[in-house]
């Protein structure tokens, strides 16, 4: 049907793993994209690719209760990432990448049959929600790159 | 076009009586026997009254009467006349219309005032100046 | 000191008999960074004067530029008088007069003047706004320009007179002084009026403090801001006297500070404290319903992540306030984790403390607990035949828990839970017509785990979510209390399509097989089920202007259980950023019934200068708006108005509804210009 293994013989990425040198993050959040990127690009061994990506986060609102309560959190990310080849600096792709996820924050009510939404559940939501955004964001370039590898890896 | 209107200069600020003698100096003389005119060479000096004018090289043509009608001075021209001097890589003085026209890179300074231009026309009669060709002056602003 | 010397430039010279010397024909004069152009220059040397007949212009640096029709100035240029002119500052602010005396080379007196930023075309005579003044002075050192009897018109009709004016000029942005006032009416506090006043401490700080008065409010809001060589501050704050029900004096105060330390570290300050719970909401300072003042030390490096924070809570929430001695008040936690390369794989090792402590003693409501873990985890990609790539990960966590007033838990407890994860990948690409770009990755994850110990209590792994961030990780809680285990298979499936055309459309489906359901995932969260629920996401991004995407969990029934979708338009005229959400009604999170929603901002540009500004949250299950605003921008070269109007429909004890409208003008050409480029165009016709 047309399809053939991108890893494969002959594929169109054979040989990448290792090919993609990630710049060190600045930020928490930036440790785990990096960390995931590198999982599924490969450790850095012979980069012939430099790839530098910032991620810029905002918070949305969500399911506002009449007493003014915010019990929704959207999570939004921005990812600005390029891709330059390490012997001449051209670049070889670039692109912005724009994703979400989402948490509760839950009211957190004196006939509860759970401590849900208490503030420390809410601040390991946050947390954990911010992790799962740079793995979206990191998955979803690495599937860009590959895909598009035919267009950028001449 | 370039405008070509003339920039009047007081020159010397007294006018020149072109009816003094003239006397000219020089390392060599040559006189042309087709039209009587007389190739001075070599430091040539020439002065009438408070003025004078040296050059590398000057050509005198005289009139009917043997009187002096025009100078050409060429090969780095001076003129001095009081406070001014002026220079520039040619010069003919007419004496009958008593107008000196220097041309070439001409400096005339003044005091602390420098002008110069392509051209320079001297009407000693008027004792005025025009400097014409892009003029650049150089004049010092009164005093702070 | 010796006076430099200045150049003149001209077609022509001519020296006439009393020694002044006539310039004529492109005339320039250059001296000490001012540039003068004119027609002609009549330079009286006597009397050091330079006559000049226009059209003049007298460039002084890039900044002010003064255009005349004749003139008389001293042969420095510092003095002097011109007629007919008019004086350009930064290219932006025009003061036209009958004349002009510049004195000392500094400052420019300007008689019967004529001030504004507006284009003055001759099809419109009148700018939208200008100062009429009979004497202006600017003063090019201190960059101030002082008005004498100055009217202020607004379309050719005076609005207010004052006998002395100082304003900045349009290069001086930190200028001590008024800001433009801006007007408020809300429906508790009345028809009001902000007027700020901006004091700069030098180069690194200042403060601006804004008295607020009103009809039902006396407030002094503050924001004070310092630069450090290492860092930054911000301070926000206000204090109030008003009718409202809380007592006064009411105040806020939020601080956000940052610093760089030695060794990459980085120290965060946030202080978030409020007098009572409504005041933010009443003044609209901030929407937030729950405080936090945190001190952060944080780093990260390529191969480690270290954070220890100290955080304190505060919630504003009526249904929480008669409770809020049995929230955590305080949270301390300390993080690290490392990356080591070892042989063709990676070894992660970490360690997580947490201590958490709530005001209540109330045996199980007031509980506190310190926790301290160890993780470890080597992990190893291997490439397999057919271009599959293999993962395999195995590691364990460690912890152990320390906890008062709940007797349901002994005081001191620990689990260990390893675990054993093996991912198979199998990425194939097919190339399309003219440069499409076709990605198909079905990924199968096994993963087995079990905990042995005791039973914990559960603090930071309450709100369970499952989308593609989580569909291979190795546990879907969000902290370390709770770990997921016994046996299970992660399938996934991913779809790109990219298009050289510049749109991108995904899809992700994904769902967890378990060998047995496993208890601690409570209904609404898909993943309760032995089958969990269908994770599908959809992503479609056509160029930089459109985006949609859409994640839902969907059970066997055709249930959906969670749906949430976003669809955000820019096309540089109109652009709108639309939200819907639904989440089915769960005992966890405490929500008795089902949420459905959507919200929404836009903004629509109609003609050169209009902006439309709208933004609203639609409660669809209870048929109710819960907030609509709507705003009006106007941005010309020279003003810039907004009028913003919104309404909140929320009501509770201590919340009421409000309508707030606000009224903000702005005149360019007095300080920085921050109408950037809007509405600079020449005379048009």
């Amino acid at each position: 049907c047309g399809f053939s293994p991108v890893y494969g013989p002959g594929g169109q990425a054979e040989g990448l793993r290792g090919l993609i040198r990630t710049d060190p993050p600045a930020d928490a959040q930036g440790y785990t994209l990096v960390r995931r990127i590198e999982e599924r690009l490969g450790r850095p061994e012979n980069p012939a690719f430099g790839l530098s990506a910032s991620v810029l986060t905002e918070q949305a609102a969500l399911a506002v209760t009449p007493d003014q309560e915010t019990t929704r959190y959207q999570l939004r990310g921005t990812m600005i990432w390029s891709l330059t080849r390490i012997a001449d600096g051209a670049s070889a792709a670039s692109g912005t990448l724009h994703r979400a996820t989402a948490y509760s924050a839950p009211v957190f009510s004196a006939d509860r049959g759970s401590i849900a939404g208490n503030t420390v559940s809410v601040l390991t939501a946050e947390q954990d929600a911010r992790r799962r955004l740079m793995v979206i964001l990191a998955d979803d370039l690495v599937s860009h790159l590959l895909a598009t590898a035919p267009d950028w890896q001449r | 076009a370039l405008l070509s209107q003339g920039a009047e200069i007081a020159f010397g600020g007294l006018s020149q009586d072109t009816g003094l003698p003239v006397e000219v100096g020089a390392d060599k003389l040559e006189i042309d026997q087709a039209d009587g005119a007389a190739t001075f060479t070599g430091n040539v000096e020439i002065s009438q009254g408070e003025m004078v004018l040296t050059a590398g090289r000057a050509r005198v043509i005289y009139g009917a009467d043997g009187a002096i009608t025009e100078m050409q001075a060429s090969e780095g021209v001076t003129l001095v006349n009081g406070g001014e001097a002026a220079e520039a890589a040619e010069a003919v003085y007419s004496i009958e219309a008593g107008t000196v026209v220097m041309t070439g890179d001409v400096i005339l300074t003044q005091g602390s005032n420098a002008l110069s231009s392509q051209r320079l026309v001297i009407d000693l009669a008027r004792g005025t100046g025009t400097l014409e060709g892009r003029v650049r002056t150089i004049f010092q602003p009164g005093a702070q | 000191q010796v006076a430099a010397p200045a150049s003149l430039l001209a077609d022509a010279v001519r020296l006439r008999a009393d020694t002044a010397l006539v310039a004529e024909g492109n005339v320039e004069v250059l001296y000490r960074g001012t540039r003068l152009r004119a027609a002609r220059i009549v330079y009286d040397r006597a009397g050091d004067r330079l006559l000049i007949d226009g059209p003049i212009t007298i460039e002084d640096g890039e900044n002010s530029l003064i255009l005349a029709d004749a003139a008389e100035l001293d042969d420095n240029l510092r003095n002097g008088i011109l007629t007919g002119a008019r004086l350009v500052l930064d290219q932006q602010l025009q003061l036209a007069a009958s004349r002009i005396d510049r004195i000392d080379g500094r400052y420019t007196q300007l008689s019967n003047s004529v001030a504004s930023s507006c284009e003055i075309c001759a099809g419109n005579p009148t700018p939208t706004w200008e100062i009429r003044a009979r004497r202006v002075i600017h003063d090019q050192l201190e960059r101030q320009l002082y008005f004498d009897s100055a009217t202020f018109r607004l379309l050719g009709v005076p609005i207010f007179y004052a006998p002395r004016l100082r304003l900045p000029d349009p290069t001086l942005d930190r200028a001590r002084g008024f800001l433009l006032p801006r007007l408020r009416t809300t429906s508790q506090l009345g028809t009001g009026v902000k007027l700020p006043y901006f004091v700069p401490f030098g180069e690194t700080a200042d403060l601006t403090l804004t008295p607020y008065l009103s009809s039902g409010t006396r407030t002094l809001e503050l924001r004070y801001r310092q630069a450090f060589a290492t860092g930054a501050l911000q301070l926000d704050g206000a204090l109030s006297n008003d009718d409202q029900p809380s007592e006064d004096p009411r105040y806020y105060l939020f601080a956000d500070g940052s610093f760089a330390l030695a060794r990459g570290f980085t120290l965060n300050l946030d202080v978030e404290q409020v007098s009572d719970s409504a005041y933010l909401l009443d003044y609209g300072y901030s929407e937030r319903d729950r405080l936090q003042t945190e001190l952060e030390l944080v780093r990260a490096r390529r191969k480690d992540s270290f954070r220890a924070a100290l955080t304190d809570f505060r919630t504003l929430r009526d249904a929480e306030i008669p409770i809020a001695d049995q929230l955590p008040d305080l949270y301390g936690v300390i993080g690290y984790e490392r990356r080591v390369d070892v042989g063709r794989g990676e070894l992660r090792f970490g360690l997580d403390a947490a201590t958490l402590n709530r005001a209540s003693d109330a045996p199980g409501a007031g509980r506190d607990v310190d926790r301290a873990a160890v993780a470890a985890e080597y992990l190893r990609a291997i490439p397999l035949r057919w271009g599959m790539l293999g993962q395999a990960r195995a590691g364990f966590t460690a912890s152990s828990y320390t906890t008062r007033d709940d007797p349901r838990f002994a005081p001191t407890t620990a689990q260990l839970t390893p675990h054993v994860v093996a991912e198979l990948r199998w990425p194939l690409a097919r190339a399309g017509t003219d440069g499409v770009r076709h990605l198909l990755e079905p990924v199968v994850q096994l993963a087995y785990s079990r905990t042995s110990g005791n039973t914990v209590p559960n603090e930071d792994s309450v709100l369970v979510e499952f989308d593609s961030g989580n569909l291979f990780s190795r546990s879907r809680f969000p902290g370390i209390d709770r770990i997921e285990t016994g046996a299970r298979a992660n399938l996934g499936l991913g779809y790109t399509r990219t298009d050289p055309e510049g749109w991108t459309l995904g899809l992700t489906v994904g769902r967890v097989l378990r060998a047995e359901a496993d208890p601690r995932f409570l209904p609404g969260t898909g993943l309760d089920a032995r089958l969990s629920d269908w994770l599908t996401e959809t992503r479609l991004d056509i160029g930089p202007g459109f985006s949609l995407s859409n994640r839902a969990l969907i059970d066997d029934g055709l249930g959906i259980t969670r749906n949430e979708a976003r669809l955000t338009l820019d096309n540089g005229r109109a652009s709108l950023d639309t939200t819907y959400v639904w989440l089915e009604a769960s005992a966890l999170e405490n929500r008795p019934n089902d949420v459905q929603e959507v919200a929404f901002d836009g903004s629509w540009r109609f003609g050169e200068s209009w902006t439309g500004i709208f933004d609203g949250r639609y409660d669809l299950a209870s048929e109710q708006a819960a907030r609509a605003g709507l705003g009006l921008e106007y941005r010309s070269q020279c003003l810039s108005v907004d009028f913003s109007l919104s309404r909140r429909f929320t009501s509770s004890t201590n919340v009421s509804p409000s309508t707030d409208f606000g009224l903000q003008l702005s005149l360019a050409g007095f300080g920085p210009n921050t109408n950037g480029t809007a509405g600079r165009r020449g005379c048009s016709g």
